[in-house]
């Protein structure tokens, strides 16, 4: 058991929320990252989200990344597409406007892809989180 | 802006940054831990940078 588990938590839990609510943090923490955590009142945490998540999704473009399209019948192209789609509204927006087209012969263009798939992912995490704080269980 | 170890460094950064603010509550906690993810990252990323030297895929 590490040093850190036997240390008394510095924050008391948040108060549990009910479930119906507690899905509306999730809805809200995966349109626009941090914002469950901003919603639930762990404001140092929500900025760092919100400034973090958005930033690499964006540095991603600016990588040439590209923003996959969900097709079934490639399994790994539909899990990454599922991944980019974790960092809620930016996604949306970027498909609308046709960003994240990607350019496949450019140095960077797996990094690219790298930076906007780990976004998603890191963004799922905090959605989670933000769920177990709704229900007092953090 | 093609240099891997930065891009590297910078994903790496990025992880540790969200990380740490997730797992840990306390702003010194989160600070420690976070450098650690971070060496371990670019450490990590470096030794097997090297270890591909000599055995390519």
């Amino acid at each position: 058991m590490g040093k850190a588990s036997k240390r008394p938590r510095a924050r008391p839990a948040a108060p549990a929320t009910d479930s119906g609510q507690a899905w509306l943090v999730c809805l809200a923490a995966w349109v626009v990252p941090g914002a469950g955590h901003l919603w639930l009142g762990r404001v140092r945490q929500g900025v760092i989200f919100l400034v973090t998540l958005p930033l690499m999704f964006a540095i991603g473009f600016w990588l040439e990344g590209r923003i996959f399209p969900f097709e079934p019948s490639e399994p790994l192209v539909a899990l990454a597409s599922l991944a980019d789609l974790g960092i809620g509204a930016v996604y949306l927006v970027a498909r609308a406007t046709g960003l994240g087209a990607g350019n496949v012969v450019a140095t960077t263009y797996e990094y690219g892809n790298s930076f906007l798939i780990v976004a998603g992912l890191l963004n799922a995490l905090v959605v989670i989180d933000a769920y177990d704080i709704a229900l007092g269980r953090k | 802006m093609t240099s891997h170890f930065f891009l590297m460094a910078l994903f790496s950064g990025f992880v540790s940054v969200v990380f740490a603010a997730l797992m840990r509550d306390e702003p010194r906690d989160q600070l420690r831990f976070g450098a650690m993810l971070f060496a371990a990252f670019v450490g990590s990323g470096v030794v097997l940078s090297w270890l591909m030297y000599p055995f390519p895929l």
